[in-house]
């Protein structure tokens, strides 16, 4: 006889179905309250007999539909059996899909809703603001420049980064170990501190053109400063990608043609050259990205050189036209969003460069003089260099008044102390992003290579999409998305927070992915076979495992924060005023001095958050930017 | 470990279990039960699902249909960590950031054992494998033999119902293998624990395990005593994967519940087994050893050889049936310096006259 089944057996037997609908219905319900309001507002008034009747109805504001986007994205995870067996995986999985929903994918969204509003407060569907936009010979110019600007500067660098990575890796120059570090130096200033120096040096009172050349009909400010900036600041990228190759490509291959009867020509198109073309590919899509991105150099040197990006925040905190400033983000980010895309699909295919053990990889090759010095003067030149607009800033800082009166003082440094509530402000914003994109980037590591489940493919491109997006579109998103009720968010730090621990996501999790592929996934298996749930499995095998990991791509996000000004000059307020907004008002209003202290202080910063990378993990800053 | 006898074991029994990875069926409606107690040894070629059904008994893979009981417990939907299994892993999957003693105490602190009782326990353990006071080592600082003895140790010490191995000698050289293939047996019948034990070496296999099932291509194709599989073979595939063997096609000549006599290169030998299904064709596995280098004139089947050996304590020679050429394998042991045939010389051969069984 069956024993008669009670009420607690019923409950005890659905236990793990209960709790996780329990969790469902929390979480739908707190992501309810955060998107969605009922306001109480006016219906009509009307006067009779003197007495006014006011009839209020109850309206709903905010978004249902993100509310509906986030219903459906906590439904994909339920099909997976494995998930639904364990509550803690699922809510974990459901966390990570609703903060990508709202916090990356909503925002970028939000571009194009706005982009195809009508003028106005008018919310329908119009392409307005595309015919008004192509109505304007300024939108035609900023988008053909911004074009030609990312083609020109993305094939300079890579051409250059080429010549220099493969000095410095594969030939017998001297004072290599040195040259390494100078070449890549200016990827840890902030990306307009490169125009800055060039302004103190070649502009219109520079120390090389006016001073020393005594030049004064030619003009920094243009096309050509832009251009030579994005060179200086996007070569390092170039180089270490290339360096990456270079320095594991078999030689073997190489001494196997030229037995073969390949000579030198041949040899470097039939092998040498097919062997580096997806690291050609991918460092020219990663700089045509962060060149049609850019911000701050165009803002400082662009003179009246129109291109999208600086555009997209005149039109909108200048001129106060918030949709034709959205239409113009939309044009900047679909070309980011195409090379982004090319550049995965390179990176998918099968990579011919393989790391063997045994393999002689990176075997210098001994030049003839008429090779080696040529090649030396060049990236012993770019080195220089790098270290004269370094050194310019630390000059600029110490002096009274750049370009007038070189004599010493201490003025200029005394000043930043005006600005000691926005570095405070940079500090605690640029540490919590740190850590916050840190931790999201290690867990959504840890799933999308540990765990099988539906949507994870399209948790992994979410989790990675933001590298695409220029940052004056991310900002630009955050405020069409987040200004109005119920969110209310800006003018808090709480924005600026998730937008720059967002934006910088991708870094953190490339950065656990490959890591996490570098664990042998027994030991996590280890963990969970010897009783370890999966919570105790990740903080006592998987973490630990993963601390260098975690801390670089804290430290990575913690200097792009303290740096970045794209997003910040439109998320930061009159209360979160941040220090990189007000040095680029200091830069553009205040003398070059004052400014160059400015600069100064951040490069010290971002130094000594290296060190302490350095000093945590044993890794230099340059493994802090290899990220492809 | 003082407390040996009360290690609660349990029978392990699989229903049915398949697994499909996109389009490959890795695992094909396998059915086994393993006695409480003994070990199990799923032996194949690599990619055969030996793996698979050792992961799906642990809970890393999911079954796309079938059952897993431990005991008389279905734990098909429990993930890994409820399961009363403990697996000892190919690579070790020793803690690389914890030392010997956190490696072996890690099942018991996932567990919430008494902070003085993980002390007791993990000692005992540690003894058992004969590492004490190698507690504060790293895993990277003790030998391969070593490793695998606290991964042992370590499955050992949450006295899990099942201990699971996967190919666990596979990456220590071959004498420390032999070393500690028979380490490993002595403990498993000193506890009386059900083990199942996946490898691909038929030699492991067969020195260790009670029960031997082969797999192949997902399937589980015969099950039984090492000395079961060796004599009678269910196949082509059993008899060529266990040991070395002569496959050779026979005609029936006769046959009746006591046996079968058969016809094999002219020579006639008698079966133990009569085939299953007579009107089908027949072959007959002849083992090198069974088969012999005659010298004499007039006995045996003429043969050329075509290469000789040498393998140790045996001779392998290559002979060719003059005639149609067939190929044979023939093993001849403690070969004397003065007796061996070089390569070209004409021989005679002669087969054995009674074998175990047929395939059919």
């Amino acid at each position: 006889m069956p024993e008669p089944l009670t009420f607690s057996d019923w409950i005890r037997n659905r236990r793990p179905l209960l709790i996780i609908a329990g969790i469902q219905i929390v979480l739908l319900a707190f992501i309810a309250t955060r998107v969605m309001d009922i306001v109480i507002v006016e219906d009509s008034r009307e006067v009779v007999d003197g007495v006014e009747t006011i009839t209020l109805r109850r309206e709903l504001i905010g978004d249902p539909l993100l509310f509906a986007l986030a219903a459906v994205g906590m439904a994909l995870p339920l099909s997976s059996k494995n998930l639904r067996r364990e509550p803690v995986m699922l809510l974990t999985v459901q966390l990570m899909i609703v903060a990508l929903l709202i916090f990356v994918l909503w925002p970028v969204g939000q571009i194009f809703v706005e982009g195809f509003e009508g003028s106005g407060g008018d919310k329908r569907f119009s392409l307005e603001n595309y015919q008004r936009l192509f109505s304007r010979p300024m939108v035609a110019r900023a988008s053909r420049n911004t074009v030609l600007l990312g083609i020109t500067s993305a094939t300079l660098s890579t051409l250059i980064g080429a010549v220099v990575a493969y000095t410095l890796t594969l030939t017998d120059i001297p004072w290599k170990r040195i040259l390494r570090v100078l070449v890549v130096l200016t990827l840890v200033s902030p990306p307009f501190a490169v125009s800055f120096s060039f302004i103190l040096l070649f502009g219109r009172r520079g120390l090389i053109t006016y001073d020393l050349l005594g030049i004064r009909a030619w003009s920094i400010y243009g096309p050509d400063g832009i251009i030579m900036v994005q060179l200086i600041s996007n070569i390092p990228l170039a180089v270490l990608i290339l360096m990456g190759v270079f320095s594991s490509m078999d030689r073997d291959l190489e001494d196997a043609a030229e037995d073969l009867g390949a000579k030198t020509f041949r040899l470097l198109r039939t092998i040498t050259f097919p062997l580096v073309t997806p690291a050609l590919l991918t460092a020219w899509l990663l700089n045509f990205i962060s060149s049609i991105s850019d911000f701050g150099n165009p803002m400082l040197i662009g003179g009246d050189f129109q291109l999208l990006a600086p555009q997209a925040y005149i039109q909108r905190v200048e001129l106060f036209d918030p949709q034709l400033s959205a239409a113009l983000a939309v044009l900047l980010v679909i070309p980011a969003l195409f090379a982004f895309a090319l550049q995965h699909w390179i990176s998918n295919r099968k990579s011919y460069v393989t790391v063997t053990g045994g393999a002689r990889t990176g075997q210098i090759r001994k030049l003839s003089g008429w090779f080696k010095w040529p090649l030396f003067s060049i990236v012993l030149f770019l080195g220089m260099f790098n270290l004269l607009l370094y050194g310019s800033i630390f000059v600029g800082a110490a002096v009274k008044a750049w370009g007038f009166d070189f004599s010493l003082t201490l003025r200029n440094v005394k000043g930043l102390l005006i600005a000691i509530g926005e570095l405070r402000n940079s500090l605690f914003v640029a540490a919590v992003a740190g850590v916050l994109g840190g931790f999201i980037g290690i867990i959504l590591a840890s799933l999308v290579t540990r765990r099988r489940f539906a949507g994870r493919g399209a948790l992994d491109f979410a989790g990675t999409l933001m590298y695409a997006i220029p940052g004056t579109v991310v900002g630009i998103g955050y405020i069409i998305a987040f200004n109005a009720a119920p969110y209310l968010w800006t003018g808090t730090f709480f924005i600026i927070i998730v937008a720059f621990a967002f934006r910088r996501l991708p870094v953190g999790l490339r950065s656990g992915v490959a890591a996490e592929k570098q664990i042998d996934p027994h030991l996590e298996e280890a963990s969970l076979d010897l009783g370890a749930s999966r919570p105790r499995t990740f903080a006592k095998v998987t973490f630990p495992l993963l601390r260098t990991a975690f801390l670089a791509g804290v430290i990575y996000i913690f200097i792009r924060s303290m740096t970045d000004l794209s997003a910040a000059i439109f998320l930061s307020s009159a209360r979160t005023q941040l220090f990189t907004v007000r040095m680029f008002n200091v830069m553009v209003r205040g003398s070059p001095s004052e400014a160059a202290a400015f600069a100064a202080l951040l490069i010290v910063i971002i130094m000594l958050a290296l060190g302490l990378l350095g000093r945590l993990t044993g890794k230099s800053f340059v493994d802090l930017f290899r990220i492809t | 470990m003082a407390s040996e006898a009360n290690f609660a074991t349990a029978s392990i029994r699989l229903e049915n279990l398949s697994k499909q990875f996109k389009e490959i069926l890795a695992v094909d409606d396998v059915t086994l039960e393993v006695e409480p107690g003994t070990l199990v040894c799923l032996l194949g070629p690599s990619g055969c699902g030996k793996t698979t059904t050792l992961r799906m008994i642990a809970g890393f893979e999911d079954p796309t249909s079938g059952k897993v009981f431990i005991g008389d417990e279905d734990v098909t939907e429990m993930p890994p960590y409820a399961r009363p299994s403990a697996m000892v892993f190919q690579s070790y999957a020793l803690f690389p950031h914890m030392s010997v003693y956190e490696n072996v105490a890690y099942g018991l602190k996932a567990r919430r054992t008494p902070r003085s009782e993980i002390r007791t326990k993990v000692r005992e353990a540690l003894d058992l494998i004969e590492l004490e006071g190698q507690d504060d080592k790293s895993p990277s600082q003790l030998s391969g033999g070593q490793q695998q003895r606290v991964a042992l140790a370590r499955a050992l010490v949450i006295r899990p119902k099942v201990l699971l191995f996967d190919e666990p000698l596979s990456n220590l050289d071959a004498q420390l293998r032999v070393r500690m293939r028979g380490e490993l047996r002595d403990v498993q019948r000193r506890l009386g624990i059900t083990s199942v034990y996946v490898t691909h070496d038929q030699e492991e296999a067969f020195s260790i395990a009670d029960v031997v099932a082969i797999m192949n291509q997902g399937r589980l194709t015969q099950l039984g005593s090492p000395l079961d599989l060796y004599r009678r073979p269910a196949d082509r595939f059993v008899a060529e994967f266990v040991g070395l063997s002569n496959v050779l096609p026979a005609e029936l000549v006769g046959s009746n519940d006591k046996g079968a006599d058969i016809r094999v290169l002219g020579q006639m030998i008698h079966s133990r087994q009569a085939p299953t299904n007579p009107s089908a064709s027949i072959s007959v596995v002849l083992r090198p050893e069974a088969i012999r280098i005659v010298t004499g004139e007039d006995s045996g089947i003429p043969a050329r050889v075509r290469t000789l050996a040498y393998i140790g304590p045996i001779a392998r020679y290559t002979v060719a049936i003059d005639g149609d050429g067939t190929e044979l394998i023939v093993d001849l042991s403690n070969p004397a310096s003065d007796e061996f045939y070089e390569e070209g010389t004409a021989v005679r051969i002669s087969l054995p006259k009674e074998v175990p069984a047929l395939l059919s």
